[in-house]
């Protein structure tokens, strides 16, 4: 206990009339405190600069929470212990409840106010960003009167809100017309409970044949103070969500937060899973807004999604010859739309290794070769076969010699990395290929490793493209 | 009840689950910590700190609005013996006199009747220096540019050499090398430091304070105040958790509060708050290991060549016995014919780096497990062989010799160990379920193992030259009671040893007392360190108790049968004869103990406990947060002397670990600690530890307390790498070091992500 | 700089107390310094690890984050209030009962907040399940146990105290 109590005045006086005639008598000479939670650390540190204190701790103006028609008025006063306890709260408003039992311990919530958070005005505030996903106003009062805003216009730089110096945060206002939007909330902490945000995002959105109509995005974490991410909103409104607008909501998303780096985490950190948050908000929007049967299916994406497991599992294979691939992709039907198979075939690629790569490359007929795939081979290489063919038809037409400096080439590579060259040959020739391969011979293994494995997830992009084209 | 009655493993009370000695005190309310604790007209102390690294005084001037009459000021020169505290060498100064080492260093102590005066008055004490280059890691120690401490900023240095490495690499079919880091962790004791100091020129100083090792303060006590051992009293309050924290800084602090109170004829009290405490305090060694393995074409071990390093901090403290079980565990449960293993400690201007549960053993075995998975990763071998295979391979055996050509003597069920853990965890059906669920899903789940042994007692010869001394003794009023200088700091010590005492003795738990532990009135059987207690003090006071009930025999009539009242009756006869019926025993070491410190070989420990340790863990690619989902600890510690006490100690140890490899980083700037705040040092919360389930195989050691080994220590070991293992299972990337925070997973495994992901707008 | 001092009244462990003292001294210190009520502990001072938790008109508060003015004619329970007449022969409260048999305390510094965090989740969730267990606890912070044991010694003592509740009560 660093700080001295005797240096510090405090009264109570019970009644909010009483504590507005103290503040408009004094502005700025008094500062509120309610539940303490932030105050009294302050104190303990020795950091306490406020010298009077005026006491709203269960002032009854300030503790209520009142369902009205339209809205659901919480006073500022209301600790997030009954936030968590209420049931209209819970029922029309889960965001702010799940917010609310996140706020630090037990303890904490039956002292932290919801006006504290606020007024406090911590870039990590919890709830903050839930607040903002449902369009809350806030209404302040002073002697002079009372006046209302949205809350995104509450905080106005870091720490600074538009409170004047005579006035109090009275009541936060939250709209009842969030029944039929869905909604997302995900508190990102170094550990599971009392964890201060890394970041945290709130969603609100409402989804009609599968076009975003609404949507209200706020984070915490990302900025100074708790913001609405207009950008990211208007680069996914008015959309479907496709593989596309995913992608493009990130790029709106890292242009326009600016989280920092801190004792509790980096900004590059904050970036990353601040669009992994809104990618997964996106997502579940995806899965739950388009039926898997939706009249624009693919043919054989539909065929595909329906087929039987060796069936589906061939038809992979015959993209890609690694097996662990094939299950996986299989394992993830029903698929909605070729951007999305093309996107979880590329997430999983990305989780292989070394033998399941090298596994898909030996698939390949060595670039030059004409390997007639046998008669009784399994369809997959049939099929495999007839498509090699086609991608290398830039090496039909080579000369001799070129073919020979070829084959000596992958003799040469094979010994030197253990594997076949493989190369997108789509669209190329065989001296660009010849070229290629003696550019990567000076390669080191790993990073050949890395290139092949690329080309592969190349490879296996055009054929999934042509399997869904057929 | 008969005296006779139970054999050494046919036992009543030893094993059962008797309920912790000073249970109720604790919960209801009684039980006394320092803080809890005033003298009459006791005054408040504090402490001016540097706030550089490392650079001379120059001045030292005091703020004038401050009413300094009122305040008692102590420098160096008010210290009547020598100013340094009393630990392996005496570097490290009670109070920086002329230049202080590292940030946070005592410099000057005030006290004050009113503690809230204090804050300002050492805010108002102004220190000028000139600053020096100062050195933050072990690179730069080890580079030499600048001097630090002594010649050449070496704090200590071990070889452990066996067989010819040199010629093993010739003959490998594999070599494996890696190199593993780990941070410095803070014990984070939920009770900070603390003590109350009286001194009087009669009596000399007394202190009462959170400690783990009255006579290591004593030893301190005697030499800064140059006072003899009569006039030092020292006495051990309710200690809230220690983990080691509390071996060593206590000299530190009862010194400070020792010439507060000197100074000021007053008693004074000192209690860090928790920003202090983190900020000045000890913390785990931060070590950097490498890895040199030759294998055979089975995957067998050929040879070790291995490179430890740990940062000591800016004195040398407790660093050269940290590094030396550092060096003795190193090595692993393995075979290997042919090792180098070379460890220093280095020098650095950080705070002091401590003991702290497992000392030196958590870094060298999350180095050696770790490694053990990157050598079956880097393998291949026909067929394949797996992290588990490869370790039953290596494992020693009884009659197998370790790093230090020890003999395995006692019996090693490794195997059986392994066995358990991979059935309980069901560990190869979990594998082969993940490796197909993780490519559809953004969780990625994954199993780790690692196994381990620790040493029990003091490091080779330690146990003899600490030659303790503990016993019983009989008051008027019919109490056995305990005499040790071992203290409770929450592991059972009251426990144990009266369990011992009173299952020797063949009375009733409740029969037997500890002796409050208070230098005036205990014997030194040594410090409650190094996992020792049950074994080797355990096991003279077993001794000791048995030695009383000969000489009752002898000559006091007493039957080879007997009843307690008989018991008791006997003793009033002793009385009557001899005056008090007390009985003490010196340590003595199990026959065939040799130990030879110069080239480090023979027997390290007098016993080893044995471990396999299992993991599940989720990553979490969206958060790159890492979890423990499920974790398994199975050992063989010797006799389980109280169940839910041991099983207690192993959850907290593991718990603690998971800390450690997960969670807990100690943010280090300037040699400052920016996060000395329990808000961002984040340890793991009660929802954040996982299901832990403890297994127990007993195989009783003959020379320890009713068959007790170590077993405190232990459960700090296995975890950190069973976890990082775990998590190379779930994400096929190697982690080499930890604290493995979410943002250290983000730096590599985003890097792997998706190329679209990876977009990020370019500045203008 | 130096404040008024309030008298204070307010019921501790069912008795009426009246102390005089700083308003914003923390209600921690006027515990344990002015009624000498030391079981309740301090930590860290900053409301991170509950061992200085009371309740406080029936809700669980980190009584360093307190200042005392606003415990002004609140009913406060401290550990010492968990068995009122131990001294003159009486039972110790279910849940110390079972931290005793179960192991839910060693060192014991967390011990009294973490009860008081037990008391008031049994009494919120007379059966609490694994989760309500946890989220009860988890803002009392314990070095010494991994929690596993103060988990164990939870279900012991809701199984004791509350045998007749009906099943489908939680
Ligand atoms: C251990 C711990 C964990 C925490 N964890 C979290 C967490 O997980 N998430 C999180 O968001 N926060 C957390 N906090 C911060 C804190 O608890 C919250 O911000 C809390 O809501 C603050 O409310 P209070 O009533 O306690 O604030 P106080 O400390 O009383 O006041 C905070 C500020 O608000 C002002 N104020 C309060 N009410 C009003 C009003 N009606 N009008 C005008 N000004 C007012 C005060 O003057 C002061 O500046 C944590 C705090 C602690 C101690
Ligand atoms: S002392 Fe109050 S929460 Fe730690
Ligand atoms: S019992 Fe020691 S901190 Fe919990």
């Amino acid at each position: 206990m660093r700080g001295d109590p005797e240096a510090h005045e405090l009264i109570a006086p019970g009644n909010l009339a009483a504590v507005l005639q103290l503040l408009a008598a004094e502005p700025g000479a008094w500062t509120p405190i309610a539940g303490g939670t932030e105050l009294m650390v302050a104190h303990a540190a020795g950091r306490l600069t406020a010298r009077k204190l005026v006491s709203l701790w269960e002032i009854p103006d300030l503790r209520f929470i009142r369902v009205d028609e339209g809205t659901i008025a919480i006073g500022a006063g209301v600790p997030f212990i009954d936030l968590r306890r209420n049931a209209a709260i819970a029922a029309q408003l889960p965001l702010l409840a799940r917010a609310a039992s996140w706020l630090g311990s037990i303890a904490n919530q039956s002292r932290a106010t919801l006006g504290g958070n606020l007024v406090n005005g911590s870039p990590a505030a919890d709830s903050s960003p839930a607040l903002l996903a449902y369009d809350a106003q806030v209404e302040l009062i002073s002697a002079r009167g009372r006046r209302t805003l949205p809350y995104e216009k509450f905080h106005t730089g870091y720490k600074r809100t538009a409170l004047a110096p005579d006035e109090l945060l009275l009541a936060v206002h939250l709209p009842r017309r969030f029944a039929r939007h869905r909604q997302y909330l995900r508190k990102v902490g170094t550990r599971r409970a009392m964890a201060i945000a890394k970041v945290a995002l709130a969603g609100t959105a409402l989804v009609e044949e599968n076009v975003v109509r609404e949507l209200r995005l706020g984070a915490a974490s990302v900025a100074p103070y708790p913001t609405r991410l207009y950008r990211t909103e208007e680069a996914i409104l008015g959309n479907s969500i496709t593989e596309e607008t995913i992608r493009t909501a990130r790029r709106a998303l890292l242009a326009e937060i600016a989280p920092i780096d801190d004792i509790r985490s980096v900004a590059e950190y904050r970036r990353r899973v601040a669009a992994n948050l809104v990618e997964e908000f996106l997502r579940e929007l995806m899965h739950s807004a388009a039926p898997v049967d939706a009249p624009l299916m693919n043919a054989a994406l539909a065929a595909w999604n329906s087929a039987d497991e060796s069936t589906a599992l061939t038809q992979m294979l015959a993209c890609c010859g690694a097996r662990r691939w094939a299950s996986a992709m299989v394992a993830m039907r029903p698929v909605q739309d070729q951007e999305a198979l093309l996107a979880v075939a590329d997430r999983i690629w990305a989780a292989m290794e070394e033998p399941d790569w090298r596994e898909a490359f030996a698939c390949h007929p060595r670039i030059g070769e004409r390997k007639a795939a046998h008669a009784s081979a399994p369809p997959s290489a049939q099929k495999s076969a007839q498509w090699s063919r086609q991608e290398q038809s830039g090496a039909a037409q080579a000369e001799a010699r070129v073919l020979e400096e070829l084959a000596r080439g992958n003799a040469q590579y094979e010994e030197r990395f253990g594997f076949t060259y493989i190369v997108c040959a789509t669209g190329k020739s065989a001296e660009e290929m010849l070229d290629l391969l003696n550019r990567r011979l000076g390669s080191d293994r790993a990073t050949e490793l890395r290139e092949a494995a690329e080309q592969q997830r190349q490879i296996t992009e055009i054929r999934l493209r042509k399997w869904m084209a057929a | 009840m008969s005296t006779a009655a139970t054999t050494r493993s046919q036992t009543r009370i030893v094993g059962a689950p008797v309920p912790r000695k000073e249970g109720i005190d604790k919960l209801v309310g009684r039980a006394q910590y320092v803080d809890d604790l005033t003298r009459e007209g006791m005054f408040y102390g504090a402490t001016v700190r540097s706030t550089i690294p490392r650079g001379l005084i120059r001045s030292i001037a005091f703020d004038p609005h401050i009413a300094w009459c009122d305040f008692t000021i102590v420098t160096a020169k008010d210290i009547p013996g020598k100013n340094h505290i009393q630990l392996i060498v005496a570097d490290q100064p009670c109070l920086a006199e002329t230049q202080v080492n590292h940030c946070d260093e005592p410099i000057l102590l005030l006290a004050h009747p009113d503690k809230h005066k204090l804050l300002a008055a050492v805010a108002a004490v102004h220190i000028e220096y000139d600053p020096l280059p100062a050195v933050f890691s072990i690179e730069e120690s080890e580079s030499q540019k600048e001097i630090i401490l002594g010649e050449d900023n070496l704090i200590k240095s071990f070889l452990l050499e066996k067989g010819d490495v040199d010629s093993a690499w010739a003959r490998a079919a594999h070599i494996v090398e890696g190199e593993y880091r780990t941070g410095p962790q803070e014990h984070l004791y939920i009770e900070n430091n603390g003590m109350i100091a009286e001194w009087s020129a009669e009596d000399g100083i007394t202190v009462w304070g959170s400690l783990q090792c009255p006579y290591y303060v004593h030893k301190t006590l005697r030499a800064v105040f140059d006072l003899p051992d009569e006039k030092v009293r020292v006495i051990q309050t309710e200690t809230g958790g220690a983990f080691g924290g509390k071996e060593d800084y206590p000299s530190v602090l009862a010194s400070h509060a020792g010439l507060l109170a000197m100074k000021s004829g007053h008693a004074v009290k000192m209690v860090y708050d928790r920003m202090e405490d983190l900020a000045a305090t000890t913390k785990r060694h931060p070590s950097r290991i490498r890895h040199r393995t030759a294998l055979d074409a089975d995957g067998k071990l050929l040879a070790m060549e291995i490179d430890l390093a740990t940062d000591g901090g800016a004195y040398s403290t407790l660093s050269a016995t940290v590094l030396s079980r550092a060096t003795l565990h190193a090595c692993g449960p393995y075979v290997c014919p042919n090792i180098r293993l070379r460890s220093r400690a280095w020098a650095t201007n950080h705070v002091p780096y401590g003991a702290f549960r497992g000392f030196g053993a958590p870094q060298a075995i999350f180095a050696m497990e770790r490694h053990m998975d990157a050598i079956a990763a880097a393998l291949h071998i026909d067929p394949p062989i797996d992290p588990v295979e490869l370790r039953r391979r290596n494992f020693l055996h009884q009659g197998d010799r370790n790093a230090t050509d020890q003999l395995m003597r006692e019996p090693v069920i490794l195997d059986q160990l392994l066995d358990r853990a991979l059935a309980e965890s069901d560990y190869h059906a979990k594998r082969a379920r993940y490796a197909r669920e993780n490519l559809a899903s953004p969780v990625k789940r994954g199993m780790g193992i690692a196994a381990f042994y620790h040493g029990s007692g003091f490091t080779g010869s330690g146990e003899l030259y600490l030659n303790s001394l503990a016993g019983v003794d009989v008051t008027p009023d019919e109490k056995v009671r305990v005499l040790v200088s071992n203290t409770e700091f929450g592991q059972g010590t009251n426990t144990i040893l009266t369990q011992i005492a009173a299952e020797a003795l063949g009375l009733e738990f409740s029969d037997v007392t500890m002796v409050p532990p208070d230098t005036a009135h205990i014997p030194n059987s040594g410090p409650t360190v190094a996992s020792r207690t049950g074994m080797v003090v355990g096991r003279i006071i077993e001794r000791a108790c048995l030695q009383l009930l000969a000489l009752l025999r002898e000559s006091a009539g007493l039957q080879e049968k007997s009843t307690r009242e008989q018991f008791f009756a006997a003793c009033r006869r002793f009385r009557a004869a001899h005056g008090k019926v007390e009985s003490l025993c010196y340590y003595e070491a199990p026959p065939g103990i040799h130990w030879d410190d110069a080239t480090y070989h023979g027997e390290a420990y007098g016993a080893y406990a044995w471990a396999v340790y299992v993991a599940q863990v989720a990553v979490d690619t969206v958060t790159y947060s890492a979890e423990v989902e499920d974790f398994w600890a199975v050992q063989e510690v010797g006799r389980v002397l109280h169940p839910v006490l041991a099983t207690g100690q192993i959850e907290g140890g593991v718990a603690q670990a998971i800390g450690y490899a997960l969670y807990e980083k100690v943010v280090l700037e300037n040699g400052r600690m920016a996060n000395n705040q329990m808000t961002n040092y984040i340890m793991p919360t009660a929802e954040d530890v996982p299901p832990i389930h403890v297994v127990f195989e007993e195989i009783p050691f003959r020379y320890g307390g009713y068959g007790a080994k170590g077993i405190g220590e232990l459960p700090h070991d296995g975890p950190a790498p069973a976890i990082l293992n775990a998590i190379r299972d779930a994400t096929g990337v190697p982690f080499n070091a930890i604290p493995l925070l979410p943002e250290d997973l983000f730096a590599t495994l985003a890097a792997r992500e998706h190329p679209e992901n990876l977009w990020e707008p370019v500045a203008s | 700089m130096s404040t008024r001092w309030d008298s204070i009244r307010f019921t501790v462990n069912g008795q009426p107390r009246t102390v005089h003292a700083p308003p914003m001294k923390r209600l921690l210190d006027v515990l344990r310094e002015d009624l000498h009520l030391t079981g309740t502990k301090e930590g860290c001072g900053e409301g991170e690890c509950g061992s200085c938790s009371v309740r406080m008109n029936g809700e669980l508060v980190n009584s360093c984050l307190v200042p005392v003015l606003q415990a002004e004619g609140a009913q406060i329970q401290t550990v010492e209030g968990l068995a009122p007449d131990l001294d003159s022969g009486g039972a110790l409260h279910p849940l110390q009962e079972a931290f005793l048999h179960c192991g839910g305390a060693q060192c014991g510094i967390c011990t009294p907040g973490m009860l008081m965090a037990a008391a008031q989740l049994i009494e919120r969730h007379p059966h609490p399940s694994q989760a309500e267990i946890r989220e009860g606890l988890a803002g009392n912070l314990c070095r010494c146990t991994g929690f596993a044991r103060i988990f164990a010694s939870v279900v012991a003592a809701a199984t004791h105290a509350a045998p007749e509740q009906e099943p489908d009560a939680r």
